[in-house]
This record gives structure tokens, C-alpha cells and sequence, in this order.
């Protein structure tokens, strides 16, 4: 189990620590592990970020576990054998928790509030062995440290953010819901949120497409309701996960998701679906390089309309090393190039009346002829108002509300990991 | 957060003593007063001791004041006010006693939430001598009414565990867990419960017949039943460690394991991926002994799995990805048209794409190879130059484990046409290892490999590489004796005792095969062989050498003998080695691919059991070893080669419990050096000899320009030159026993340095009737337990031995039957410790 949690800020400075076991783990495993990374980022001499250390690594006295959340470390150490993903997992939420009470998360942000921190953490993990880490019942013990609680301070000058009661899920047989909720208005939102990773190689041929999908669900419904939510096509669904909410049975038998909501925001269900043949924009990029010149042409246009405005297309790549300088301009949009060589283009919505384009021409280090690496352009763009993948919502039944509840759906498409390579 | 720590302290870290000292008036002003506002000014103060001591600033001083302001009501002061007390109070166990009472109030609190903070806290203090204030609070925590308090108790009761082990079996709280574990209605109550038992039962059932018997118990059909039944009701980490648990139970017919398999199965759909490994675990473990069941397990876990890979973070997909290499080199079917799940993507770590690429590796066969390698040959052209390396490397792997390779030999020449020195190296290396598995590819190999020109390849690996096919394809390449001869003019510049080797006999062999327009380099290169710094390619030279002399046919079948091509190469991991790793599913051996007895201490190797005071040191069967050693020392001369011999293969198959640093690369390479300085260091010392009389004879040691320490004051105490004592009755005795010595003290520079073999230095102890009972640490931190007898009682004396060897400083904690004799054994002990490494 867990020994200790170190949180390390993006200089390798140690920001909060949280002992968990008699075992005290003395700080200096972070001046070790900061050296590691360090040293491996050296050898390699690419971005830190490329060349992390992995998640799990050995050191002389502990085995360490790691995630980097916004240049945030997650550091944990244990000296006995344990499951490695649930170390992990566990840091990812602890990550999540934090950057959800402290909307957003950075070094400043933490410190400011490390009380709260270390309040979240003795609510998580006791002795090492992870306890409550669902947002909800954390929010009923500990509240977030709000604008609204910040006003109540001053004027009341009671600046507790401890609620009074304990939850009172902990009791309830569904440990994510309390018993008795009250909402004015009962709304319950549901969205679909996909992203689609592509591999399209040079020939322009997708050697890879698959969509992750999530649907997220806000409610805010009093008492304990019972929904169902039903899908016009989920044969197209290739896995799925479920939040613990989710009856399993009814899901088998005809693939309905039956569950009792969390209140607030969540994450009901993920899915993936593979093998997809389109994708709705095409990017062209043309690279020729002779003596000591790289010429490159860009062309971004629609290749199947979503029936949807495409909005902020953003179209990134790395300058190989051995370009000195380059000078690139497009007839849409505008282009920069970052300090680390990143040229980025940002194109928003495409136009009607023309196709955007980029070109221009780089040139080579002394000496080289031709170029032989190919950058790989990153692709971003986001679709409002679809699933990509097709996926339908049916029908959302509510049971056991007495009011009429507001029923919201909405659909969003982003792109994931979407690559062309040239 | 004792330990002031500051690697680059910046302006804006105070840098303490001024500070504290302000806010410790502060607090002290603060303490009585009771007007109002104070709360919020104290809150601020609070505030800032933490904010110190997160920093890492020392602020342990100002103890007392806090415990002063701990009067409040304000849970927020409150909770900073424990953290505060349970960072500080294990190094102030008297001020600690100043908190005992407003914790021991706080539990009787209306408020559940602070009874049960206030219990938290009180279990985090960890000064053995309040463990009496412990036990009171615990036992009714664990009748609360609130299930959050019953909650805290149950993981109360294992820290007072790890404090006091019979204090809190005296207290009879196993029992009242148990009660409380299959009866209480809260099921996060009866997870802690279910997790304390198993640590406290687990450490237990060394010494008591009755808590291994309960062990047991935990695994029998009624109690694993009642928690697969309510697996639902608990929380994602609860079912983990259930999970796990449920892979210990072995069900007696098939028609259980079919149930427990339908009750689980939507586990696999779980959002947290540590369940599903673990119900994945479960699977594999249930039905390993029906191969049907076992492939529609396979079948059945693989979609979540690669679901598992691709929707997670970075982090996760590392996690699992480890283990599905694991799966894929027992079912290697299993992923073969799921290939492009593993296709790499720009933005991902280094790690992830690593172990991408062993996946790629490990699921080609005839219907993807060709695919497989057309997307590796993409990442060959990367920016990234270590992926670059890694796919040619993939590539070179797949070819070698496929039949056929006409493919792919095209795709690796291409990479030599690319003109990029990092893949022309990586490729060089690997169209070696082809040609020695596929002579026939030798002609398309070798037209390419003579265009290239050997003055661009400066990573000696290639060279080496491209001088063997140099040397074994002298016929087929035209310029062969003169490139090489160009390299052995620049001999002197090469610094790869590799690449010299290489040279020497790939002259050799083109010699054979190009006699006159080889033999002019072949002299040079015999010269420059023989007159190298390095010693290999000295005496290779020289054996070249003579053999030419003695007989040149002879030479040449000893140099260039018909060869047949290499079918298999050697394997790195034992099929054995993988079905342990295999029984070890979901544990941290599968990402060190390693079984956990080659990395973990015997000590931790069961679920979570570590005792306190050896956490970082093996003890059980390295004890025995050094003991057993002790013996043999005394044993007769004739006996000592017979009796290092043993201890070879003593070293060997215990697979090293000795080594309490994670030993995970090279480690065979460890021990195999440690038993050669065993037979070195076995010579020397003989337990009767008096340290002083050798100090004047080892005149190579440096220890003659530095005085020998000052002579102590003559011993008068006489201890027991084969004291017995097994680790338990000594961890026992630790912890009953007061310190009587404690001190620091200094080591000679020499100690230090011969510290690197630390079993000269038991043996050393031993030569004072001084027995170490465990060793363990990594420079500069050594830590020791040694024990003594007196000679004719049974009195015995306890020392802990911190050694520093950057500080050449000791720290001695000595612990005695007889206190009134520790003060003469503490100087025996010290004595001897300082005369190591000068005698």
C-alpha cells in the first residue's frame, strides 16, 4: 500500500507531502527521482514531456509511482508489492479531485490552499489504502473553496468550509447518491462527447480511425430517481465502460442503461468504436526539398460534411531540427511559430468561397541537401451539435420524481489524436 | 516533513528560524485570549506553521503553543491542529503527551466528524508510550454509532498494530474487527476491517498458530461468498483488494467457478481500470486449469482490455500495457488483428510508444507482418531519434521471428539509404544478427552494406557490426582488405575495445580469405593489438599471433570455421520466469517484468505486511545466512573453500532476500560479484585473532599514513562467543526494551571504505562476538542490527547501527537485558567497530 504522496512542482521543488504510514519516506526520493527524470530527459535531449521517466519506477530504497498533471508530479511511493494500475488510478483521481475543487491547478493554486489539500487527501487515503475518492460524497464533507464561500467569510466572518454533516451517503445503499437531495428546478443534462483518433498516412488513406466517446451527464434532481437512458443504435458500440451506477443486467438484455444519477456532473458511461471510414476534413501537406530548400504546401478543406459548421481547425507541427528558418504564410487564418519550433496554424471555420492553404519555404542547415525526416501534422478541430460516430440518444426515462423534469441533450465531436503524416 | 529540505531555495521560502520564532510570540499572545476574532487570527497563524512546514522548514518548536490554541471549537483549526500533531509528535513523544487529552475530548464529541478526526489523529501520533491512551477510544470508535467513526477505528486498530502488536492483540481488537466485518451494515466499515485484518493476520501468523488459522479463515467459502455477494455496495478500491483476495480462494468444482465468473463479470465494464485488471486476474486464475474456459476468458477480456489502453491517461495505458505484453506472450493469437490498437501516436511518451513497439513485435505473424512493418518503417523516419532507434530495432526483431523475410530485408536496406547516421547504425546492427539467421540474404545484403562508407558510422555497436561483415564477407566485397586497413590506421583513435576486438579478427579472417593483399594490415593489426592498453584485445592479438605461428590451417579453422546460421537466439526470459510473472498478474513484477522474488524483500512480499522496526532491512533468511556463515568461520581452515562453495550456491538460489534495494537490472551480475568478494574476504579475519595485532602487517593499505585509533579502555566484559537468537524474539525484544546507549560515534576513513563488502564487516563483528541479525541500505546510508550474549548469562545486549559513510559517523542505539552492563558493552562495540577496516 501507499506510503506517501509528494506533490512537485515543474522545477522538481517539493510542494506538499502527505505521510501515510508509519513509515516515514524521507523527502530526498524526490531529489532522486527529479534527478532521474532529469537525467533521462538529458540523454535523450527531446522535451521533458516526450521523455518522462514511466508511470513506475524502482529507486534504491522505494518503488515510485507517478503522473504529471498540468507540469503538476503526483509522486507516491511504496515499499510493498501492490497492483501498479491501482496506485495509478488512484493518483489520477486524486489529480482530478484536486483540479476540480480548485478549479484548475498549478503550483500557486495548491499552495494557496493546501489546507484544503491535505483535507482531501486524509478523506481519500487512510494508511495507505485509498477510501472515498467519488467527487460527490468529497464535496458533501469538504466544500470547495467557492467565490460564493469566499463573500460568505467576510460578511458572516465564518469562513469554515467544513459542512456540518457527515455525508450522508455513507450510510445509503448507493454510496454515490445522499438520500435526501433538494433541487428548485429539476434538470437533468446529458451530453455526447466524442473524440476521434486518425492515422491518415501520406498517400492521404486512413490507416487507423476509432472515436471515444463519453457520455456525460449533469443532474440536478431531487429525491432518488430512477433513469433510463436508451440508444437508437448501440449495436454500433464496440466496448463500454460504466460508472458503478449503471445495472449491468438491464444492459445485457437490451442494452439500456438503467442507473440511480450521482448528483452534479459525471461520467456515465465511455465507449469506443473502431474501424471508422471517414473523416469529416482533409489536410494535404506537400513537402519538396532541393538544394538546401524545403518547400511546403498545406491544403485544408471538407471531405465530408458533418451537416455541422467545423470550428476551430487548428493544424500544429514540429519544424524537424535542422530547419534554420522558415517563412510561411496562408491565404486563411493566422500562422505562428512557437519558441520551440512549433509552427501552428490556426484556421477556425473554413471559408466558403476558397480552401485555406499554407505554404512557404524553410530553409536547411548548412550542408544538408534534402530533408529526411516528415513531420507529422496534429490536427484539432471541433464539431458542435454531432456525434461523429453516429451514436443516437432514444429516449431518457425518469421514474420516482414527482415534478416534470427539464431534459437537455447536446452532442460534441473534437478531435483526439488526429495525425497526417507527410 | 521534519527534515528541513531545500534543493534551490528560492526568495520566496523563508528561510525559518526568524519566522518561527515571530509566529511562535504570536500563538503564545493568542493562546488565552477569547475575544472575538481570535479564530480567524489564529487560523492565519496556523496556517502559516503549515505552510512552513511544507516547505520543509523545521517548525517543531512551537509544539506547545499549538497544542495551547488547540482549544477551539473551529473544526478547520482543529483539523490543521492534527496535522500539525501528527507530523511533529513521533520525534516530541513527551509534548505529544500534551495533545493525548484534547483528543482524548475531541472523540466524545457530539460531531461524528470531529470523534472521528480526532480518533484519525490520535492513531497517527505513534509514540509507543501513549499506546495505553490508544485503546480506550478505539474500542468504543469501533461501537460508535456513526459509521464514519467505525470506519476510522477500523483502521485505527492496524496503526496501534504497527505501534504495539500486543497491545493491540491484548486488547482483543482482531476479534471485534472481525465481529465488525461480517456484521456491520456500512460497507466501507467492513472493507477497513477486511483490510486491517489481512495486514494484522498477515504479520501475525508468523508467531501465533491462531492468526494463521484466522488467515485461513478470511479464504474459506462462507466469507468469500458474503463479499462477492455485496461487491457492489463498495467502493471501487474496497472491491480491488476483494478482488484480490477472491484470486487466493480456490473453489472446489467448476460449477463455482461459473458462478463466481457470471457474478463478476460486469466488473469488467468498470471505469476504474484497477478493478478490471483485477477482475481479470481472477478470471485467468480460476479457470487456468480448463483450456476452453481459459481461451473464451482470453476472448471475453479482450476488448476492456484495449479499451483500457487507448481511453485512459498516458499513465494508465503504461499500466496496462505491461500487462497485456504479459498476456500476449502466453496467447499470442490474442491481439493479432487488434495490431493497429497498438500504432503509435505523435503525442504520446516515450514509454507508451515502447512498449507500443513490443506489442507490434509480439503480435506479428504471416497475415500482418507486412503492415506491421510498413507503420514501424513510419517511425523510422521520426524526429524523435530514440523512437527511430526502437522501430528499426522492432523491425529487426520481427524479422528475425518470421519465416519470411523477404519484406522485410527490403524495408531495413532502404533505412541504410536514408542517410541518417542514428538509423544507418541501428540498421547496420541489425542486418548483422540477419545475415547470421539468413546466409542465403547475404548477396542483397552485402551490395548494400559496401556502398556505405565507414568513415560516417561512429556508434561502436555499428562499426562493430559493419567490421564483421566486413571480415566474413571478404569474397563478395571488393574494397573489404582496404576498408579495413583505413580502419586499423586509425587504431590509436578508436576507443571501443569492441570495435579493436572486432577488427583483430576480421582481419584474421579476411587474411584466410585475400592472403596477399590482406597480409600487410594483418601485421599492422597484430602489432597494434598486441601493443593495446586493453587487456582482451591484448591477449587476443597475441593468441592470433601464436597461432599463425604455429600453424596457419590450424589458425584459420579456429578463426573461420563453416558456420551454420543461428536458428534461435537465446531467449532473455525462461519460459519458467514468465509463468511466475504470470502467477503474479497485476502486481508490480508484471511492469518490471520480473518475478517480485527478484526484486521485492522476502519481508514485503506478502500482501501488506512490513513490520516497524525493520522496514527497510531483510531479515529471516539472510540472518540465517549469516549466521550459518558465522559458523563457518569458526569451522577449521581445511573446511573454508568447501564452505565458500556452498555459500556460492547458497547466494544463488536464495535469490537474493539480502538485497533490500530493488535489484531489478543486472541483479544476477550483483550477486555474482558479492560471492567473488565473499571468496576474497573469507581469507583474512579469524575469529580469535585480536583486531590490534594484524592493524601493523598489511603494509598495501593506505591505513599506515593515518594513526591507528587510540587504544580503548581495556574490555572488561566478556561475552558469549556463539550467542543464539532468532530474528522474532530479537524484533521482540527491540520493542520492549528501553534504549540504555545512545550516541554517536566516528568510523576511520578505512571502515568507510571497506564498508562496500559489508559482510567482511559481519564477519569483522563477529570476530568480537558481535552477531549481526540484519543488514540492509545503500551508500551512504547502512543500517545494522547486531545482538551479543554476555559469556555466562543469558543476558543479551541489542544495538541498531546507523552508518553514514559520507559523514564517517555512526549512530548507535543500544538496548540491554542488564542496563547496568551497557555502558562496558558500548565500548566493546564500539571498539570493535572502530578497529574494522584498519586491521
Amino acid at each position: 500500500m501507499l506510503q506517501c504522496i509528494f506533490l512537485l512542482s515543474d522545477s522538481g521543488e517539493v510542494i506538499l507531502e502527505k505521510q501515510l504510514t508509519g513509515h516515514r519516506v524521507d523527502r530526498s526520493i524526490c531529489a532522486w527521482y527529479w534527478e532521474h527524470a532529469m537525467a533521462q530527459a538529458d540523454t535523450f535531449k527531446i522535451e521533458l514531456y516526450q521523455h518522462l521517466p514511466a508511470p513506475v519506477i524502482a529507486s534504491p530504497t522505494h518503488y515510485l509511482f507517478q503522473i504529471v498533471r498540468d507540469n503538476i508530479t503526483f509522486l507516491a511511493c511504496t515499499q510493498v508489492e501492490m497492483p501498479p494500475l491501482m496506485a495509478i488510478e488512484f493518483l489520477c483521481r486524486v489529480a482530478d479531485v484536486l483540479s476540480d475543487y480548485l478549479a484548475g491547478l498549478n503550483e500557486d493554486l495548491i499552495k494557496d490552499n493546501f489546507v484544503i489539500v491535505y483535507e482531501l487527501l486524509d478523506e481519500m487515503i487512510d494508511n495507505g489504502f485509498p477510501l472515498t475518492t467519488e467527487p460527490n460524497i468529497l464535496r458533501e464533507m469538504i466544500a470547495p473553496p467557492s467565490i460564493v464561500g469566499k463573500m460568505l467569510s467576510v460578511v458572516t466572518g465564518n469562513s469554515s468550509n467544513m459542512s456540518n454533516t457527515l455525508p450522508g451517503a455513507t450510510a445509503s445503499c448507493v454510496p454515490w447518491r445522499t438520500t435526501d437531495l433538494k433541487h428548485a428546478s429539476n434538470e437533468v443534462y446529458v451530453d455526447l462527447v466524442e473524440e476521434m483518433d486518425a492515422i491518415i498516412n501520406r498517400e492521404g488513406a486512413l490507416v487507423k480511425c476509432e472515436i471515444y466517446g463519453q457520455v456525460e451527464v449533469n443532474s440536478q434532481l431531487s429525491g432518488f430517481p430512477d433513469l433510463t437512458l436508451s440508444f437508437g443504435n448501440p449495436s454500433i458500440l464496440n466496448d463500454v465502460q460504466f460508472h458503478p451506477c449503471v445495472r449491468f443486467r438491464p444492459w445485457e438484455s437490451n442494452q439500456n442503461l438503467s442507473f440511480v444519477p450521482p448528483d452534479g456532473q459525471f461520467k456515465l458511461m465511455s465507449y469506443r468504436i473502431k474501424k471508422l471510414k471517414n473523416t469529416p476534413i482533409y489536410v494535404k501537406p506537400q513537402l519538396s526539398s532541393d538544394a538546401g530548400t524545403c518547400r511546403i504546401n498545406v491544403l485544408v478543406g471538407i471531405r465530408n460534411d458533418p451537416g455541422k459548421t467545423i470550428d476551430s481547425i487548428e493544424v500544429q507541427f514540429q519544424l524537424p531540427p535542422c530547419i534554420l528558418s522558415a517563412d510561411l504564410t496562408s491565404n486563411h487564418g493566422t500562422v505562428n511559430i512557437l519558441a520551440n519550433k512549433t509552427c501552428c496554424w490556426s484556421i477556425g471555420k473554413i471559408p466558403k468561397d476558397k480552401a485555406p492553404s499554407l505554404s512557404g519555404s524553410m530553409k536547411l542547415e548548412t550542408g544538408l541537401e534534402r530533408l529526411h525526416v516528415s513531420p507529422i501534422f496534429q490536427v484539432s478541430f471541433k464539431i458542435m451539435g454531432v456525434a461523429l460516430s453516429g451514436l443516437q440518444i432514444d429516449n431518457l426515462d425518469i421514474k420516482n420524481l414527482p415534478a416534470r423534469p427539464y431534459k437537455g441533450f447536446r452532442a460534441v465531436t473534437r478531435a483526439g489524436k488526429y495525425e497526417v503524416r507527410s | 516533513m521534519a527534515p528541513p529540505y531545500q534543493r534551490s531555495p528560492s526568495p520566496s521560502q523563508p528561510s525559518g528560524k526568524g519566522e518561527v520564532s515571530d509566529v511562535k510570540s504570536q500563538l503564545r499572545q493568542l493562546a488565552g485570549s477569547r475575544a472575538p476574532g481570535t479564530d480567524d487570527s489564529k487560523r492565519d497563524l496556523f496556517k502559516k506553521v503549515l505552510s512552513y512546514m511544507t516547505v520543509g522548514i523545521d517548525v517543531s518548536s512551537v509544539f506547545s503553543d499549538m497544542v495551547m490554541c488547540s482549544a477551539t471549537s473551529d473544526i478547520v483549526l482543529k483539523k490543521m491542529c492534527y496535522l500539525y500533531v501528527g507530523n511533529y509528535a513521533k520525534y516530541n513523544p513527551d509534548l505529544a503527551l500534551l495533545t493525548i487529552n484534547f483528543l482524548q475530548r475531541d472523540c466524545k464529541d457530539e460531531d461524528p466528524m470531529i470523534r472521528g478526526l480526532a480518533l484519525r489523529s490520535l492513531c497517527t501520533l505513534r509514540v509507543p508510550n501513549l499506546v495505553e491512551y490508544l485503546v480506550g477510544p478505539l474500542g468504543s470508535g469501533l461501537k460508535d454509532k456513526s459509521g464514519y467513526v467505525r470506519m476510522v477505528a477500523s483502521i485505527g486498530v492496524v496503526k496501534l498494530y504497527h505501534i504495539s502488536a500486543s497491545t493491540c492483540v491484548d486488547a482483543d481488537f482482531p476479534a471485534m474487527l472481525k465481529h465488525l466485518m461480517l456484521h456491520d451494515q456500512d460497507a466501507q466499515v467492513v472493507a477497513n476491517c477486511l483490510f486491517s485484518l489481512q495486514e494484522i493476520w498477515t504479520l501475525e501468523a508468523n508467531t501465533s498458530e491462531e492468526a494463521s488459522s484466522e488467515r485461513e479463515a478470511l479464504l474459506s467459502k462462507p466469507v468469500i461468498y458474503y463479499f462477492l455477494n455485496r461487491i457492489k455496495d463498495f467502493n471501487e478500491w474496497a472491491q480491488c483488494i476483494i478482488l484480490e483476495m477472491v484470486s487466493k480462494y480456490v473453489p472446489p468444482d467448476s460449477n463455482e467457478i461459473f458462478d463466481i465468473m457470471n457474478l463478476l463479470e460486469d466488473r469488467l465494464q468498470h471505469a476504474n481500470g484497477a478493478i478490471v485488471l483485477a477482475t481479470i486476474k481472477l478470471f485467468l486464475q480460476l479457470t487456468l486449469d480448463m483450456t476452453d474456459v481459459h481461451q473464451q476468458v482470453y476472448e471475453r477480456i479482450k476488448a476492456p482490455l484495449l479499451t483500457q489502453v487507448s481511453l485512459g491517461s498516458p499513465e494508465q495505458s503504461f499500466a496496462v500495457l505491461s500487462h497485456l505484453h504479459l498476456l500476449v506472450m502466453r496467447a499470442p493469437m490474442l491481439f493479432s488483428t487488434a495490431y493497429k490498437h497498438f500504432y503509435c501516436h505523435y503525442n504520446e511518451p516515450f514509454y507508451v510508444k515502447k512498449l507500443k513497439l513490443e506489442m507490434l513485435t509480439a503480435v506479428a505473424n504471416e497475415s500482418n507482418t507486412y503492415e506491421i512493418v510498413t507503420e514501424l518503417c513510419e517511425y523510422a523516419a521520426n524526429v524523435d531519434i530514440p523512437m527511430a532507434r526502437e522501430s528499426i530495432r522492432a523491425v529487426g526483431k520481427i524479422a528475425l521471428q518470421q519465416y519470411d523475410v523477404n519484406a522485410i530485408v527490403d524495408r531495413l536496406l532502404q533505412f541504410l539509404e536514408m542517410e541518417k547516421d542514428h538509423v544507418t547504425a541501428e540498421t547496420l546492427v541489425l542486418v548483422k544478427d540477419l545475415l547470421r539467421k539468413y546466409p542465403q540474404w547475404s548477396h542483397d545484403c552485402i551490395a548494400v552494406v559496401g556502398n556505405i562508407s565507414s568513415k560516417n558510422i561512429q556508434e561502436p555497436k555499428a562499426k562493430a557490426a559493419l567490421i564483421w561483415m566486413l571480415g566474413e564477407y571478404a569474397q563478395d566485397m571488393q574494397d573489404a582488405p582496404y576498408v579495413l586497413e583505413s580502419l586499423v590506421e586509425k587504431w590509436e583513435d578508436e576507443c571501443s575495445a569492441e570495435v579493436r576486438l572486432h577488427l583483430l579478427t576480421s582481419v584474421m579472417k579476411c587474411f584466410f580469405r585475400r592472403p596477399p593483399e590482406t597480409q600487410q594490415v594483418l601485421r599492422a593489426v597484430l602489432a597494434a593489438g598486441i601493443a593495446d592498453f586493453h587487456q582482451d584485445v591484448h591477449d587476443r592479438a597475441l593468441f592470433y599471433y601464436r597461432l599463425l605461428q604455429h600453424n596457419v590451417s590450424v589458425a584459420e579453422g579456429v578463426v573461420n570455421p563453416p558456420k551454420q546460421a543461428v536458428s534461435v537466439f537465446a531467449d532473455t526470459q525462461s519460459s519458467e520466469i514468465k509463468d511466475r510473472i504470470f502467477d503474479e498478474f497485476n502486481s508490480l513484477s508484471v511492469v518490471y517484468k520480473k518475478p517480485s522474488y527478484m526484486f521485492t524483500d522476502k519481508e514485503y512480499r506478502g500482501p501488506f505486511a512490513f513490520s516497524e522496526e525493520f522496514g527497510n532491512m531483510s531479515i529471516g533468511v539472510e540472518s540465517e545466512e549469516t549466521a550459518a556463515s558465522s559458523q563457518r568461520v569458526e569451522a577449521s581452515d581445511k573446511e573454508l573453500l568447501l564452505n565458500t562453495s556452498e555459500k556460492e550456491d547458497k547466494v544463488l538460489s536464495n535469490n537474493g532476500p539480502a538485497y533490500s534495494a530493488p535489484a531489478y537490472d543486472g541483479y544476477l551480475d550483483t550477486a555474482a560479484s558479492q560471492v567473488q568478494s565473499d571468496l576474497v574476504s573469507l581469507e583474512p579475519p579469524l575469529p580469535s585473532h585480536p583486531p590490534k595485532t594484524s592493524s601493523g602487517i598489511d603494509l598495501l593499505s593506505l591505513g599506515l599514513s593515518i594513526k591507528p585509533t587510540p587504544a580503548p579502555t581495556a574490555p572488561t566484559l566478556k561475552l558469549n562467543a556463539k550467542p543464539v537468537l532468532d530474528p522474532n524474539t530479537f524484533q521482540q525484544k527491540w520493542r520492549q526494551l528501553q534504549v540504555s546507549v545512545s550516541q554517536e560515534i566516528s568510523i576511520s576513513p578505512q571502515g568507510v571504505a571497506a564498508l562496500a563488502n559489508l559482510q567482511s564487516l559481519l564477519r569483522h563483528m563477529q570476530g568480537h562476538s558481535i552477531q549481526c541479525i540484519a543488514s540492509g541500505g545503500q551508500s551512504p546510508n547502512y543500517k545494522f542490527f547486531f545482538f551479543a550474549q554476555k559469556s555466562e548469562e543469558s543476558s543479551l545486549f541489542l544495538v541498531e547501527c546507523i552508518i553514514n559513510s559520507l559523514t564517517c559517523k555512526a549512530q548507535l542505539k543500544i538496548k540491554a537485558d542488564d542496563e547496568s552492563s551497557s555502558q562496558a558493552f558500548s565500548t566493546v562495540f564500539q571498539s570493535a567497530l572502530s578497529s574494522y577496516g584498519t586491521s
